[in-house]
């Protein structure tokens, strides 16, 4: 029995399940083989990665199944009895299932997003020797929150019997069975109703902007979608999903805090001066919690650089990070919830929704795109100065400030995107990509190597596993050092790139 | 992928009843199962209410490719496809004299199948002839149903010389007792003195009107009446090639 050409129609309102079957029944003789009831949900990432690359995971009863998002088709599943809570793609037993998860999701952890109670019943078509020569699949589904309940069938097609199958999916047209549905389906409007909707959120920042707006309302623009990121972040921070809501939150953040400083006389002074205060202390806040979180997802890489006798001592360290960090989370959260952040959050957002008061200053009615290009080329200017200057014995600071830098340079790009010819767009940002990466890269392993500088410095010098672990954390350091200094020799010629007569003709033309 | 062929000299041993059931247990196991009915009377394609198409015949099923493709059919059963058998199959023997090296046509005829199929069953017509000869060849393991009379171990006496003479591995073969009637003293007897040799499985699968119903309910009696002694015997007959074909 090979079930070929599975096709999905959705029963219009006029039919019933019933009448359905009634109606195949006039025509053939029809059976029910089997049935059943199970509950599935649907799981993906906050961001939608799974539905990015064209998948749905499912799980029901015993099952958790990847499956394609047109038909439906698991491309890896496993059985397991236990239904323990499985958030990250690690988590899963090792396997096909595992695998795929891991590419897509990396960091991420997995949100169940709607759960359906499905009712399906299986009949078999016969033919008068009682053959069977087709199945079809009457499935009713509903969202668990929501009293409407959604019929679909499937025809399944046997072997050597194509047919059948074919005459059955003729009269399916002609009672009115002509909405051919793909799996997602149900997925959509089961999210709908939970409030959300596909793709409706990724970390990448976008807007588009009019070309006739002032600076200002512009800049009015900016900073709500930033605060919509903040605010959508928020649940996910409050119930630990994963470490990336707060990165977001984060980002989100710094991004309003540099387009503050960047887009200067813009608002109101008073405005500007009070959120750039308040938006650096929640920057404050935030951080200790982040740092942690950027230590603990070392862990797999530091545990694949040492040899199984010293894994031990190193679990040990990271599980003490791990309750530093559960601390520090719960104090970021209550502060998070306090009534003061509220209001900040509130009155930020009052602001940007409230009416626009107009002019405040010369520069905030200027066309956006004449002070987009005029900021964006300053600071590309500074970065050239900058990054120039750097030869090979200056200090690791400089390389420090010109990544903060690109930073707001990159953050500047993205602000007002949508104004410069998209592809030469994408290519200033490539190149900036190119020098952030490098840039990036060194600063974490600064940041790796005074991590474990001081938790080296504060191991007691004595027993036989301490020893070991010293030994270790001696061997990681060497190792990041040689890399740290490999990344700062290929800064001269990513640099070399960035800075070079081709891409200083693209931002010429772009900015200048 | 292999391929098993239940085979016996002698007509009414149990062959197809055993084919059947193997087959379906194979398919349960979640292996792609493909059951091809090579005998004439067509009791295999009966049992799973398969009819082969009307232009089927033995000429095509040599023809193989194509031709065998579009005449599979799906059972009831998950995973579990027949290719069910023509009339015409009465006169393979004659049409295999005529084609070149005779002897490995079915090997040929299968061959585009062992990428569909995990294992292949044949269920072979009662003879000893130059198909025999082909389903020897092709085969990874000959199952032989055996009911223990006298008459019936000459008979596979005679199997095993032939295989012998044409050079045939007769490693591959495993007897197992069928129709067995344990009120019966000959039955018992053979058993006795059969059951020391290696290549026999320690398996008697009962002489019950649960299988011969099989005709009437048209079903595996392992899928229609689960319990039933015969039931349990070719579950444990299954169990036993498993893991011959496990070692091969």
């Amino acid at each position: 029995m090979q079930e070929k050409n599975i096709n999905r129609w959705l029963l219009p309102d006029a039919l019933s399940p019933d009448q359905l079957i009634e109606k195949i029944s006039r025509k053939y003789t029809i059976q029910t083989e089997s049935s059943r009831n199970r509950t599935v949900t649907y799981f993906d990432s906050f961001d939608w990665r799974l539905y990015r690359k064209s998948f749905l995971l499912t799980r029901s009863d015993e099952r958790w199944a990847l499956r394609r998002r047109d038909s439906g088709r698991a491309v890896a599943s496993i059985f397991e009895k236990d239904q323990g809570l499985r958030k990250f793609a690690w988590e899963f037993p090792s396997g096909r299932l595992a695998n795929q998860l891991k590419k897509i999701l990396g960091v991420r952890g997995l949100l169940a997003l709607v759960t359906f109670d499905v009712y399906s019943r299986r009949l078999q078509v016969m033919n008068s020797d009682r053959k069977t020569i087709a199945h079809i699949d009457m499935i009713a589904q509903k969202i668990q929150t929501e009293p409407r309940v959604f019929y679909t069938i499937r025809l399944c097609g046997i072997r050597g019997y194509e047919n059948i199958t074919r005459k059955l999916a003729r009269n399916f047209r002609r009672w009115g069975i002509g909405e051919v549905v793909s799996a997602e389906y149900l997925f959509k409007k089961g999210v709908a109703a939970m409030g959300r909707a596909p793709l409706d959120y990724h970390s990448k920042f976008s807007i588009v902007l009019a070309p006739d707006l002032s600076i200002r309302q512009a800049a009015r623009a900016i900073f709500r979608q930033l605060l919509d990121t903040m605010r959508q972040n928020e649940a996910g921070i409050f119930e630990d999903i994963d470490s990336e809501f707060l990165h977001d939150f984060r980002v989100a953040i710094r991004r309003t805090r540099s387009g503050l400083t960047q887009l200067k006389d813009v608002l109101p002074p008073e405005i500007t001066e009070t959120f750039k205060r308040e938006f650096a202390a929640l920057g404050q806040v935030t951080g200790p919690t982040r740092d942690l979180d950027v230590y603990l997802l070392y862990e797999k890489d530091y545990l694949s650089r040492l040899p199984g006798t010293l894994r031990a001592g190193l679990t040990v360290f990271f599980s003490e990070m791990a309750d530093r960090r559960h601390q520090e989370w719960e104090k970021m959260v209550s502060t998070l919830k306090s009534s003061r952040y509220r209001t900040i959050i509130e009155n930020w957002q009052a602001y940007l929704d409230g009416s626009d008061p107009g002019g405040v200053s010369r520069h905030s009615e200027q066309p956006v795109g004449g002070y987009a290009r005029k900021i964006i080329y300053r600071r590309y200017r500074r970065i050239l100065k900058k990054g120039g200057a750097i030869g090979s014995s200056s200090p690791d600071e400089t390389l420090h400030r010109l990544r903060i830098q690109s930073k707001k340079l990159r953050y500047s790009l993205e602000f007002f995107a949508s104004l410069f010819p998209k592809k030469e767009m994408n290519r200033v940002i490539k190149q900036l990509k190119g020098l952030q990466t490098n840039l990036g890269g060194f600063n974490d392993l600064s940041v790796q190597q005074e991590m474990l500088q001081n938790y080296l410095a504060d191991i007691r010098p004595g027993s036989r596993k301490n020893q070991d672990l010293a030994v270790a954390i001696g061997g990681l350091l060497t190792a990041l050092y040689h890399e740290q200094k490999e990344v700062r020799r290929a800064f001269v010629t990513t640099f070399e790139t960035f800075s070079g007569s081709k891409n200083e003709k693209l931002f010429s033309n772009l900015f200048g | 992928m292999s391929i098993i062929a239940v085979f016996n000299i002698k007509g009414g041993v149990g062959k197809t009843a055993a084919a059947v059931n193997l087959a379906y247990l194979s398919a349960q196991d979640g292996a792609k199962t493909l059951l091809c009915d090579m005998d004439a009377q067509g009791s295999a394609s009966y049992y799973f209410r398969i009819r082969p198409a009307k232009k089927f015949n033995s000429k095509k099923f040599l023809k193989g490719g194509k031709q065998i493709d579009r005449n599979i059919r799906g059972t009831d059963y998950p995973g579990l496809d027949l290719l069910p058998a023509d009339f015409s199959f009465r006169n393979l023997d004659l049409a295999l004299d005529r084609s070149k090296r005779p002897e490995k046509q079915l090997s040929r005829i299968l061959k585009p199948l062992r990428r569909e199929y995990d294992r292949i069953f044949l269920d072979c017509p009662p003879s000893l002839t130059l198909l025999s000869e082909n389903v020897f060849q092709a085969a990874d393991c000959i199952v032989v149903p055996l009911v223990p009379t006298t008459l019936s171990l000459l008979a596979l006496k005679k199997q095993m010389g032939f295989m012998k003479k044409n050079g045939q591995n007769a490693g591959k073969v495993s007897v197992f007792f069928s129709m067995v009637e344990k009120r019966k003293k000959m039955h018992v007897e053979t058993m006795r003195r059969m059951s020391k040799k290696k290549w026999v499985l320690p398996v008697a699968v009962p002489y019950l009107a649960d299988v011969e119903k099989m005709g009437i309910y048209r079903q595996p009696v392992v899928a229609a009446i689960p319990r039933s002694a015969a039931s349990v015997a070719y579950g444990q007959l299954w169990e036993k090639i498993r893991k011959i074909l496990a070692k091969s």
